[in-house]
Protein backbone atom coordinates (compact mmCIF):
# COMPACT_ATOMS: atom_id res chain seq x y z
CA UNK A 1 0.00 0.00 0.00
CA UNK A 2 1.27 3.42 -0.40
CA UNK A 3 1.88 5.87 2.11
CA UNK A 4 0.84 9.31 1.66
CA UNK A 5 0.87 11.87 4.16
CA UNK A 6 -3.19 12.38 4.29
CA UNK A 7 -3.14 8.48 5.46
CA UNK A 8 -4.71 8.44 9.12
CA UNK A 9 -3.81 5.38 11.54
CA UNK A 10 -6.38 4.89 13.33
CA UNK A 11 -5.04 3.81 17.29
CA UNK A 12 -6.49 3.94 20.43
CA UNK A 13 -8.17 7.67 21.42
CA UNK A 14 -7.35 8.29 24.88
CA UNK A 15 -9.12 11.58 25.77
CA UNK A 16 -6.54 12.91 27.92
CA UNK A 17 -5.05 16.01 28.63
CA UNK A 18 -1.82 15.53 27.62
CA UNK A 19 -2.39 14.10 24.77
CA UNK A 20 0.75 13.42 22.68
CA UNK A 21 1.29 15.28 19.04
CA UNK A 22 0.72 12.68 16.75
CA UNK A 23 3.05 12.39 13.64
CA UNK A 24 0.95 10.40 11.45
CA UNK A 25 -1.53 13.21 10.94
CA UNK A 26 -1.21 15.85 8.37
CA UNK A 27 -0.78 19.67 10.10
CA UNK A 28 -3.75 20.33 11.45
CA UNK A 29 -5.51 17.21 10.25
CA UNK A 30 -7.01 18.41 7.17
CA UNK A 31 -4.94 17.41 4.09
CA UNK A 32 -3.68 20.11 2.00
CA UNK A 33 -6.01 20.14 -0.88
CA UNK A 34 -8.95 20.21 1.51
CA UNK A 35 -7.42 23.38 3.30
CA UNK A 36 -6.90 24.68 -0.23
CA UNK A 37 -10.10 24.44 -1.39
CA UNK A 38 -11.37 25.91 2.02
CA UNK A 39 -8.89 28.77 2.20
CA UNK A 40 -10.59 28.95 -1.36
CA UNK A 41 -14.00 29.72 -0.11
CA UNK A 42 -12.70 32.24 2.87
CA UNK A 43 -11.05 34.32 0.41
CA UNK A 44 -14.32 34.93 -1.39
CA UNK A 45 -16.42 35.44 1.77
CA UNK A 46 -13.94 37.86 2.92
CA UNK A 47 -14.22 39.54 -0.39
CA UNK A 48 -18.19 39.90 -0.53
CA UNK A 49 -18.65 40.26 3.76
CA UNK A 50 -21.84 38.44 4.73
CA UNK A 51 -22.56 36.29 1.18
CA UNK A 52 -22.60 32.04 2.30
CA UNK A 53 -19.86 30.99 0.58
CA UNK A 54 -20.80 26.87 -0.43
CA UNK A 55 -18.17 24.66 0.35
CA UNK A 56 -17.30 21.25 0.10
CA UNK A 57 -17.36 20.39 4.03
CA UNK A 58 -15.76 16.90 5.01
CA UNK A 59 -16.57 14.65 7.44
CA UNK A 60 -14.47 15.17 10.67
CA UNK A 61 -13.94 13.33 13.50
CA UNK A 62 -16.79 14.25 15.68
CA UNK A 63 -20.72 14.35 15.34
CA UNK A 64 -22.09 17.79 13.37
CA UNK A 65 -23.50 20.03 16.05
CA UNK A 66 -20.10 19.95 17.63
CA UNK A 67 -18.70 22.57 15.56
CA UNK A 68 -17.50 20.87 12.56
CA UNK A 69 -17.30 23.45 10.34
CA UNK A 70 -14.95 25.93 12.64
CA UNK A 71 -12.94 22.91 12.96
CA UNK A 72 -12.32 23.07 9.59
CA UNK A 73 -11.89 26.76 9.54
CA UNK A 74 -9.51 27.05 12.33
CA UNK A 75 -7.61 23.81 10.61
CA UNK A 76 -7.21 25.73 7.21
CA UNK A 77 -5.83 29.18 8.75
CA UNK A 78 -3.77 27.00 11.34
CA UNK A 79 -0.17 28.11 10.83
CA UNK A 80 2.89 26.62 13.56
CA UNK A 81 3.40 30.24 14.58
CA UNK A 82 -0.05 30.43 15.64
CA UNK A 83 -1.32 30.30 19.37
CA UNK A 84 -4.68 29.26 19.71
CA UNK A 85 -7.82 29.65 22.15
CA UNK A 86 -10.98 27.56 21.90
CA UNK A 87 -14.19 28.80 23.88
CA UNK A 88 -17.55 27.39 23.80
CA UNK A 89 -20.63 29.54 25.89
CA UNK A 90 -17.26 31.93 27.43
CA UNK A 91 -15.51 29.27 28.76
CA UNK A 92 -11.91 27.44 28.16
CA UNK A 93 -13.27 24.90 30.37
CA UNK A 94 -16.33 23.05 29.03
CA UNK A 95 -16.33 19.82 26.80
CA UNK A 96 -16.70 21.31 23.37
CA UNK A 97 -13.44 23.57 24.06
CA UNK A 98 -11.40 21.18 25.78
CA UNK A 99 -12.13 18.25 23.30
CA UNK A 100 -11.25 20.45 20.40
CA UNK A 101 -8.24 21.92 22.23
CA UNK A 102 -6.73 18.22 22.66
CA UNK A 103 -7.43 17.95 18.86
CA UNK A 104 -5.45 20.33 17.43
CA UNK A 105 -2.99 19.93 20.02
CA UNK A 106 -2.76 16.27 19.30
CA UNK A 107 -2.98 17.54 15.09
CA UNK A 108 -0.44 19.95 15.13
CA UNK A 109 1.32 20.55 18.16
CA UNK A 110 0.56 24.26 18.44
CA UNK A 111 0.63 26.58 21.40
CA UNK A 112 -2.48 26.79 23.17
CA UNK A 113 -3.62 29.40 25.52
CA UNK A 114 -6.93 30.16 27.66
CA UNK A 115 -5.90 34.28 27.31
CA UNK A 116 -7.74 36.09 24.69
CA UNK A 117 -4.54 38.91 24.14
CA UNK A 118 -2.48 36.09 23.47
CA UNK A 119 -4.71 34.19 21.14
CA UNK A 120 -3.77 34.58 16.83
CA UNK A 121 -6.39 32.64 16.45
CA UNK A 122 -9.82 32.06 18.45
CA UNK A 123 -12.60 29.21 17.55
CA UNK A 124 -15.77 29.66 19.92
CA UNK A 125 -19.46 28.41 20.24
CA UNK A 126 -21.77 31.05 21.20
CA UNK A 127 -19.81 33.98 22.18
CA UNK A 128 -17.21 37.07 21.66
CA UNK A 129 -14.81 37.79 24.26
CA UNK A 130 -15.57 40.28 26.82
CA UNK A 131 -11.54 41.38 25.91
CA UNK A 132 -11.77 43.15 22.63
CA UNK A 133 -10.76 41.43 19.62
CA UNK A 134 -7.55 43.28 18.10
CA UNK A 135 -5.57 43.56 14.56
CA UNK A 136 -4.08 40.13 13.04
CA UNK A 137 -6.59 37.91 15.25
CA UNK A 138 -8.81 35.45 13.62
CA UNK A 139 -12.04 34.99 15.21
CA UNK A 140 -13.96 31.52 14.05
CA UNK A 141 -17.35 31.15 15.14
CA UNK A 142 -19.29 27.79 14.81
CA UNK A 143 -22.67 28.32 13.03
CA UNK A 144 -25.46 25.41 13.04
CA UNK A 145 -27.91 27.60 10.35
CA UNK A 146 -26.46 29.94 8.20
CA UNK A 147 -29.66 30.73 6.69
CA UNK A 148 -30.76 33.84 8.44
CA UNK A 149 -34.46 33.43 6.09
CA UNK A 150 -34.51 29.91 6.88
CA UNK A 151 -37.49 30.57 9.23
CA UNK A 152 -39.21 32.47 6.52
CA UNK A 153 -38.53 30.60 3.80
CA UNK A 154 -37.75 26.80 3.34
CA UNK A 155 -36.83 26.77 -0.03
CA UNK A 156 -32.64 27.56 -0.28
CA UNK A 157 -33.09 27.90 -3.74
CA UNK A 158 -35.54 30.69 -3.03
CA UNK A 159 -33.87 32.14 -0.12
CA UNK A 160 -30.64 32.82 -2.64
CA UNK A 161 -32.49 34.69 -4.61
CA UNK A 162 -33.66 36.65 -1.93
CA UNK A 163 -30.54 37.54 -0.63
CA UNK A 164 -29.69 38.21 -4.44
CA UNK A 165 -32.24 40.61 -4.77
CA UNK A 166 -31.79 42.05 -1.29
CA UNK A 167 -35.21 41.38 -0.48
CA UNK A 168 -34.90 41.42 2.83
CA UNK A 169 -38.54 43.00 4.33
CA UNK A 170 -39.88 39.69 5.26
CA UNK A 171 -37.09 39.26 7.95
CA UNK A 172 -38.53 42.10 10.18
CA UNK A 173 -41.93 39.77 10.58
CA UNK A 174 -40.26 38.01 13.18
CA UNK A 175 -39.32 41.51 15.39
CA UNK A 176 -42.90 42.51 14.57
CA UNK A 177 -44.38 39.27 16.05
CA UNK A 178 -41.65 39.37 19.03
CA UNK A 179 -42.82 42.96 19.70
CA UNK A 180 -46.47 42.07 19.39
CA UNK A 181 -46.46 39.62 21.86
CA UNK A 182 -44.05 40.47 24.48
CA UNK A 183 -43.52 44.96 24.02
CA UNK A 184 -39.96 44.48 23.24
CA UNK A 185 -37.72 42.28 21.09
CA UNK A 186 -37.47 39.24 22.36
CA UNK A 187 -35.24 37.61 20.04
CA UNK A 188 -32.42 37.11 22.63
CA UNK A 189 -29.36 35.34 20.36
CA UNK A 190 -28.31 34.54 16.72
CA UNK A 191 -29.74 38.03 16.29
CA UNK A 192 -29.53 38.77 12.74
CA UNK A 193 -27.55 41.86 11.27
CA UNK A 194 -27.18 43.70 7.88
CA UNK A 195 -23.66 43.41 7.03
CA UNK A 196 -21.24 46.32 4.71
CA UNK A 197 -25.28 47.68 4.64
CA UNK A 198 -25.72 44.71 2.18
CA UNK A 199 -26.47 40.97 3.27
CA UNK A 200 -28.86 40.09 5.79
CA UNK A 201 -26.45 37.27 7.75
CA UNK A 202 -26.87 35.13 10.90
CA UNK A 203 -24.08 35.74 13.09
CA UNK A 204 -24.43 32.12 14.84
CA UNK A 205 -26.06 31.62 18.29
CA UNK A 206 -24.21 34.51 19.93
CA UNK A 207 -26.53 36.43 22.51
CA UNK A 208 -27.35 39.55 21.15
CA UNK A 209 -25.11 41.41 24.01
CA UNK A 210 -22.15 40.53 21.74
CA UNK A 211 -23.72 41.98 18.40
CA UNK A 212 -22.34 45.43 18.53
CA UNK A 213 -18.84 43.78 19.17
CA UNK A 214 -18.64 42.58 15.49
CA UNK A 215 -19.13 46.16 14.02
CA UNK A 216 -16.17 47.91 12.72
CA UNK A 217 -13.99 45.12 14.67
CA UNK A 218 -10.20 45.06 13.90
CA UNK A 219 -9.71 41.27 14.02
CA UNK A 220 -11.24 39.05 10.91
CA UNK A 221 -14.66 36.89 11.73
CA UNK A 222 -15.06 33.76 9.98
CA UNK A 223 -18.29 31.50 9.79
CA UNK A 224 -18.21 28.04 9.50
CA UNK A 225 -21.18 25.45 8.92
CA UNK A 226 -20.21 21.77 8.68
CA UNK A 227 -23.31 20.40 8.00
CA UNK A 228 -24.75 22.99 5.95
CA UNK A 229 -21.57 23.14 4.26
CA UNK A 230 -20.91 27.12 3.88
CA UNK A 231 -18.59 29.44 4.88
CA UNK A 232 -19.46 33.58 5.96
CA UNK A 233 -17.02 36.45 6.50
CA UNK A 234 -16.25 39.93 8.22
CA UNK A 235 -13.35 41.45 6.81
CA UNK A 236 -11.84 43.58 9.42
CA UNK A 237 -13.15 47.26 10.31
CA UNK A 238 -16.77 46.48 8.42
CA UNK A 239 -20.17 47.65 9.49
CA UNK A 240 -22.02 45.49 10.98
CA UNK A 241 -25.59 46.53 12.41
CA UNK A 242 -28.10 45.03 13.85
CA UNK A 243 -32.05 44.89 12.61
CA UNK A 244 -34.54 46.69 14.62
CA UNK A 245 -37.24 48.88 13.78
CA UNK A 246 -37.32 53.25 14.03
CA UNK A 247 -39.34 53.52 16.78
CA UNK A 248 -37.69 49.75 18.87
CA UNK A 249 -33.85 50.40 18.69
CA UNK A 250 -32.05 47.26 19.09
CA UNK A 251 -31.16 46.72 22.60
CA UNK A 252 -28.21 44.74 23.35
CA UNK A 253 -29.79 42.80 26.55
CA UNK A 254 -28.28 41.30 29.89
CA UNK A 255 -29.27 40.41 33.32
CA UNK A 256 -29.42 43.11 35.39
CA UNK A 257 -26.40 42.04 38.35
CA UNK A 258 -22.67 42.00 38.68
CA UNK A 259 -20.66 39.16 38.51
CA UNK A 260 -21.07 37.21 42.14
CA UNK A 261 -16.96 36.56 41.53
CA UNK A 262 -15.09 39.23 39.79
CA UNK A 263 -18.31 42.22 40.59
CA UNK A 264 -17.94 43.40 37.07
CA UNK A 265 -21.63 44.84 35.65
CA UNK A 266 -20.42 45.10 32.26
CA UNK A 267 -20.24 41.88 30.40
CA UNK A 268 -22.05 38.72 30.02
CA UNK A 269 -23.19 36.89 32.90
CA UNK A 270 -24.51 33.13 33.32
CA UNK A 271 -27.62 32.71 35.73
CA UNK A 272 -26.66 29.75 38.04
CA UNK A 273 -29.20 27.79 40.30
CA UNK A 274 -27.24 27.09 43.31
CA UNK A 275 -29.09 24.76 45.38
CA UNK A 276 -32.37 22.93 45.96
CA UNK A 277 -34.15 26.46 47.61
CA UNK A 278 -33.56 27.67 43.60
CA UNK A 279 -31.22 30.73 44.75
CA UNK A 280 -29.16 32.11 42.09
CA UNK A 281 -25.89 32.98 41.39
CA UNK A 282 -24.77 34.86 38.25
CA UNK A 283 -21.22 34.84 36.93
CA UNK A 284 -19.29 35.61 33.96
CA UNK A 285 -19.62 33.17 30.94
CA UNK A 286 -16.20 34.53 29.75
CA UNK A 287 -13.92 32.88 32.31
CA UNK A 288 -11.07 33.96 31.07
CA UNK A 289 -11.99 37.42 31.58
CA UNK A 290 -13.38 36.75 35.19
CA UNK A 291 -9.97 35.00 36.16
CA UNK A 292 -7.89 38.22 34.95
CA UNK A 293 -10.29 40.42 36.91
CA UNK A 294 -10.64 38.52 39.93
CA UNK A 295 -6.54 38.35 40.25
CA UNK A 296 -5.77 42.09 39.79
CA UNK B 1 -58.20 59.23 -25.08
CA UNK B 2 -57.64 56.72 -22.30
CA UNK B 3 -54.91 54.40 -22.09
CA UNK B 4 -55.03 50.80 -20.89
CA UNK B 5 -53.27 49.59 -17.89
CA UNK B 6 -52.67 46.62 -18.54
CA UNK B 7 -52.29 44.98 -22.61
CA UNK B 8 -52.20 41.27 -23.42
CA UNK B 9 -51.37 40.78 -27.02
CA UNK B 10 -50.94 37.24 -28.73
CA UNK B 11 -49.94 35.78 -25.28
CA UNK B 12 -49.57 31.65 -25.20
CA UNK B 13 -48.26 29.25 -22.38
CA UNK B 14 -48.38 25.37 -23.18
CA UNK B 15 -46.87 22.43 -20.77
CA UNK B 16 -45.04 19.95 -23.55
CA UNK B 17 -48.08 19.42 -25.95
CA UNK B 18 -50.90 20.44 -23.05
CA UNK B 19 -52.37 24.24 -24.41
CA UNK B 20 -52.48 26.37 -21.53
CA UNK B 21 -53.68 29.45 -22.97
CA UNK B 22 -53.49 30.08 -27.06
CA UNK B 23 -52.88 33.77 -28.05
CA UNK B 24 -54.42 36.13 -25.81
CA UNK B 25 -55.12 39.17 -26.31
CA UNK B 26 -56.83 41.96 -24.24
CA UNK B 27 -56.59 45.42 -22.35
CA UNK B 28 -58.14 46.39 -18.71
CA UNK B 29 -58.60 49.85 -18.28
CA UNK B 30 -57.93 51.71 -14.87
CA UNK B 31 -60.55 51.04 -12.25
CA UNK B 32 -62.29 48.08 -14.38
CA UNK B 33 -63.04 44.76 -13.07
CA UNK B 34 -62.70 42.33 -15.55
CA UNK B 35 -63.96 38.70 -15.04
CA UNK B 36 -62.60 35.72 -16.56
CA UNK B 37 -64.56 32.85 -16.83
CA UNK B 38 -64.75 29.48 -18.11
CA UNK B 39 -64.85 25.36 -17.14
CA UNK B 40 -62.12 24.03 -15.19
CA UNK B 41 -59.37 23.10 -17.41
CA UNK B 42 -60.34 25.86 -19.83
CA UNK B 43 -57.04 28.05 -19.33
CA UNK B 44 -57.89 30.62 -16.62
CA UNK B 45 -55.43 30.17 -14.23
CA UNK B 46 -52.94 29.33 -16.85
CA UNK B 47 -53.89 33.21 -18.10
CA UNK B 48 -53.89 34.65 -14.28
CA UNK B 49 -50.80 32.90 -13.38
CA UNK B 50 -48.88 34.66 -16.59
CA UNK B 51 -50.23 38.15 -16.31
CA UNK B 52 -49.45 38.23 -12.03
CA UNK B 53 -45.75 37.23 -13.39
CA UNK B 54 -46.31 33.33 -11.11
CA UNK B 55 -45.79 32.19 -14.71
CA UNK B 56 -43.42 32.24 -17.84
CA UNK B 57 -45.81 32.33 -20.77
CA UNK B 58 -44.37 30.93 -23.59
CA UNK B 59 -44.79 33.75 -26.32
CA UNK B 60 -46.38 37.26 -26.33
CA UNK B 61 -46.37 40.48 -24.75
CA UNK B 62 -47.33 42.08 -21.38
CA UNK B 63 -47.63 45.70 -21.46
CA UNK B 64 -48.29 47.31 -18.28
CA UNK B 65 -49.14 51.03 -18.36
CA UNK B 66 -49.03 52.80 -14.35
CA UNK B 67 -48.71 56.33 -13.71
CA UNK B 68 -47.82 57.00 -17.30
CA UNK B 69 -44.59 54.14 -17.09
CA UNK B 70 -44.93 51.48 -19.34
CA UNK B 71 -43.52 47.96 -18.21
CA UNK B 72 -42.96 45.43 -21.14
CA UNK B 73 -43.32 42.95 -17.85
CA UNK B 74 -41.91 39.58 -19.95
CA UNK B 75 -38.59 41.66 -20.92
CA UNK B 76 -37.39 43.54 -17.67
CA UNK B 77 -34.44 41.98 -15.41
CA UNK B 78 -35.56 39.73 -12.38
CA UNK B 79 -34.88 42.19 -9.82
CA UNK B 80 -37.31 44.75 -11.35
CA UNK B 81 -39.75 42.11 -12.05
CA UNK B 82 -40.14 41.13 -8.47
CA UNK B 83 -40.05 44.62 -7.40
CA UNK B 84 -42.79 45.61 -9.82
CA UNK B 85 -44.88 42.48 -8.39
CA UNK B 86 -43.86 43.75 -4.94
CA UNK B 87 -44.88 47.39 -5.60
CA UNK B 88 -47.52 47.30 -8.54
CA UNK B 89 -49.59 43.87 -7.90
CA UNK B 90 -51.63 41.87 -5.29
CA UNK B 91 -52.64 38.38 -5.82
CA UNK B 92 -55.35 36.69 -3.61
CA UNK B 93 -55.43 32.97 -3.49
CA UNK B 94 -58.28 30.51 -3.86
CA UNK B 95 -56.78 29.12 -0.84
CA UNK B 96 -55.65 31.52 1.69
CA UNK B 97 -53.38 29.42 3.56
CA UNK B 98 -51.32 29.80 -0.14
CA UNK B 99 -51.30 33.39 0.58
CA UNK B 100 -50.76 33.64 4.11
CA UNK B 101 -47.93 32.92 7.06
CA UNK B 102 -50.27 30.25 9.31
CA UNK B 103 -47.58 30.60 12.14
CA UNK B 104 -47.37 34.30 12.47
CA UNK B 105 -50.14 36.47 13.96
CA UNK B 106 -52.97 38.25 11.70
CA UNK B 107 -51.23 41.83 12.06
CA UNK B 108 -47.84 40.21 11.51
CA UNK B 109 -48.94 38.62 7.79
CA UNK B 110 -50.78 42.37 7.22
CA UNK B 111 -47.54 44.26 8.28
CA UNK B 112 -45.68 42.10 6.24
CA UNK B 113 -46.05 43.47 2.65
CA UNK B 114 -46.10 47.14 4.57
CA UNK B 115 -41.93 46.32 5.76
CA UNK B 116 -41.37 44.48 2.13
CA UNK B 117 -41.69 47.97 0.51
CA UNK B 118 -39.54 49.69 3.27
CA UNK B 119 -41.78 50.07 6.34
CA UNK B 120 -39.22 50.42 9.77
CA UNK B 121 -41.60 51.99 11.95
CA UNK B 122 -43.44 49.69 14.47
CA UNK B 123 -45.96 52.03 15.32
CA UNK B 124 -47.11 53.10 11.68
CA UNK B 125 -46.76 49.31 10.35
CA UNK B 126 -49.31 48.64 13.30
CA UNK B 127 -51.76 51.19 13.27
CA UNK B 128 -51.88 50.55 9.52
CA UNK B 129 -52.49 47.02 10.07
CA UNK B 130 -55.32 47.55 12.74
CA UNK B 131 -57.38 50.05 10.22
CA UNK B 132 -56.92 47.25 7.89
CA UNK B 133 -58.53 44.47 9.99
CA UNK B 134 -61.45 46.83 11.00
CA UNK B 135 -61.76 47.26 7.47
CA UNK B 136 -62.16 43.93 6.58
CA UNK B 137 -64.69 43.56 9.53
CA UNK B 138 -62.33 41.12 11.43
CA UNK B 139 -62.11 42.53 15.41
CA UNK B 140 -59.27 44.17 15.75
CA UNK B 141 -58.89 42.32 19.19
CA UNK B 142 -57.85 39.46 16.67
CA UNK B 143 -54.84 41.25 15.36
CA UNK B 144 -52.33 38.95 17.54
CA UNK B 145 -53.65 35.50 16.73
CA UNK B 146 -52.60 33.32 14.23
CA UNK B 147 -54.56 32.94 11.22
CA UNK B 148 -55.27 29.08 12.55
CA UNK B 149 -57.42 30.61 14.89
CA UNK B 150 -59.66 31.91 11.69
CA UNK B 151 -62.86 30.86 10.24
CA UNK B 152 -62.04 30.16 6.27
CA UNK B 153 -64.25 33.48 5.79
CA UNK B 154 -62.50 35.68 8.07
CA UNK B 155 -58.79 33.95 6.77
CA UNK B 156 -59.70 34.99 3.05
CA UNK B 157 -60.63 38.80 4.29
CA UNK B 158 -57.58 38.98 6.41
CA UNK B 159 -55.38 37.66 3.01
CA UNK B 160 -57.47 40.81 0.80
CA UNK B 161 -56.44 43.05 3.37
CA UNK B 162 -52.90 41.86 3.15
CA UNK B 163 -52.87 42.54 -0.48
CA UNK B 164 -54.82 45.73 -0.66
CA UNK B 165 -52.31 47.19 2.17
CA UNK B 166 -50.30 48.72 -0.05
CA UNK B 167 -52.36 50.48 -2.75
CA UNK B 168 -51.74 47.63 -5.57
CA UNK B 169 -52.21 49.20 -9.14
CA UNK B 170 -53.88 45.83 -10.48
CA UNK B 171 -55.15 43.12 -8.00
CA UNK B 172 -55.68 38.94 -9.06
CA UNK B 173 -58.23 37.08 -7.86
CA UNK B 174 -58.18 33.15 -7.66
CA UNK B 175 -61.46 32.06 -7.27
CA UNK B 176 -61.81 34.08 -4.49
CA UNK B 177 -65.05 32.75 -2.93
CA UNK B 178 -64.24 28.81 -4.24
CA UNK B 179 -63.90 27.01 -0.82
CA UNK B 180 -66.45 29.48 1.28
CA UNK B 181 -70.18 28.33 2.14
CA UNK B 182 -72.72 30.08 0.40
CA UNK B 183 -73.79 32.97 3.21
CA UNK B 184 -69.72 33.54 3.55
CA UNK B 185 -69.66 33.52 0.13
CA UNK B 186 -71.72 36.36 0.06
CA UNK B 187 -70.29 38.62 2.85
CA UNK B 188 -66.82 38.26 0.77
CA UNK B 189 -68.26 39.07 -2.09
CA UNK B 190 -70.21 42.19 -0.63
CA UNK B 191 -66.96 43.12 1.05
CA UNK B 192 -64.82 43.11 -2.23
CA UNK B 193 -67.36 45.19 -4.00
CA UNK B 194 -67.65 47.95 -1.73
CA UNK B 195 -63.64 47.89 -1.47
CA UNK B 196 -63.41 48.27 -5.13
CA UNK B 197 -66.35 50.73 -5.14
CA UNK B 198 -64.50 52.46 -2.72
CA UNK B 199 -60.80 52.51 -3.92
CA UNK B 200 -61.36 52.57 -7.74
CA UNK B 201 -59.78 49.12 -7.59
CA UNK B 202 -58.47 47.46 -11.04
CA UNK B 203 -59.14 44.09 -10.73
CA UNK B 204 -58.89 40.33 -12.94
CA UNK B 205 -60.92 38.17 -11.20
CA UNK B 206 -60.74 34.51 -12.30
CA UNK B 207 -64.13 32.35 -11.41
CA UNK B 208 -66.12 29.69 -12.91
CA UNK B 209 -69.02 31.00 -11.06
CA UNK B 210 -71.06 33.26 -12.83
CA UNK B 211 -73.00 35.02 -10.23
CA UNK B 212 -69.74 36.28 -8.57
CA UNK B 213 -68.81 37.73 -12.47
CA UNK B 214 -72.35 39.23 -12.45
CA UNK B 215 -72.04 40.55 -9.23
CA UNK B 216 -68.80 42.04 -9.48
CA UNK B 217 -67.21 42.39 -13.16
CA UNK B 218 -67.77 45.42 -15.48
CA UNK B 219 -66.43 42.70 -18.37
CA UNK B 220 -66.33 39.83 -18.93
CA UNK B 221 -64.17 37.39 -20.97
CA UNK B 222 -65.39 33.58 -21.53
CA UNK B 223 -62.63 30.88 -21.93
CA UNK B 224 -62.65 27.39 -23.62
CA UNK B 225 -59.61 25.17 -24.64
CA UNK B 226 -57.39 27.60 -24.19
CA UNK B 227 -58.76 29.91 -25.89
CA UNK B 228 -61.00 33.33 -25.67
CA UNK B 229 -64.16 32.66 -27.40
CA UNK B 230 -66.22 35.61 -26.10
CA UNK B 231 -65.92 38.72 -24.69
CA UNK B 232 -67.56 41.89 -23.91
CA UNK B 233 -69.50 44.01 -21.05
CA UNK B 234 -70.72 41.23 -18.32
CA UNK B 235 -74.12 42.07 -18.97
CA UNK B 236 -74.75 41.73 -22.76
CA UNK B 237 -72.43 38.85 -22.43
CA UNK B 238 -74.35 37.33 -19.72
CA UNK B 239 -77.82 38.55 -21.36
CA UNK B 240 -77.29 37.86 -24.70
CA UNK B 241 -74.53 34.93 -25.01
CA UNK B 242 -73.38 34.27 -28.40
CA UNK B 243 -71.41 31.55 -28.55
CA UNK B 244 -73.18 28.36 -28.14
CA UNK B 245 -70.62 27.46 -25.05
CA UNK B 246 -71.62 30.51 -23.50
CA UNK B 247 -74.94 29.91 -23.72
CA UNK B 248 -74.64 26.47 -22.15
CA UNK B 249 -72.70 27.76 -19.35
CA UNK B 250 -75.20 30.90 -18.76
CA UNK B 251 -78.50 27.91 -18.68
CA UNK B 252 -76.74 25.75 -16.54
CA UNK B 253 -76.79 27.59 -13.77
CA UNK B 254 -78.88 26.80 -11.11
CA UNK B 255 -81.62 28.70 -9.84
CA UNK B 256 -83.23 28.54 -6.17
Amino acid sequence: MRKTNNVIKIKDFKVDKGLPFDQEYNFAYLDENTKKMIRRAIIKALCIPGYQVPFASREMPMPYGWGTGGVQVTASCLTKRDTLKIIDQGADDTTNAVSIRNFFKKTSNIKTTEITEKATLIQTRHRIPETPLKKKQIFVYQVPIPEPLAFLEPKVSETIKMHSLSEYGAMHVKLYEDISKNGHIETAYAYPVKTNDRYIMDPSPIPKFDNPKMNNSPAIQLFGAGREQRIYAIPPYTKVKSLDFEDYPFDPFKAEHACDICGSKNTYLDEIIVDDAGNKSFICSDTDFCNKRKNK
Amino acid sequence: MIIPLLKVTNLSKSYDNIVGCKNISMSLYPGEVLGIVGESGSGKTTLINCLSGNLEPDRGKIIFNINNKETDFLNISESEKRKFIRTDLAFVHQNPRDGLRLNVSAGGNIGEKLMSVGYRHYGNIRSLATKWINKVEIDKSRIDDLPITFSGGMLQRLQIAKNLITSPNVIFMDEPTGGLDVSVQARVLDLIRSLVNELNLTVIIVSHDLAVIRLLADKMIVMKNGTVIESGLSDQVLEDPQQEYTQLLVSSVLHV
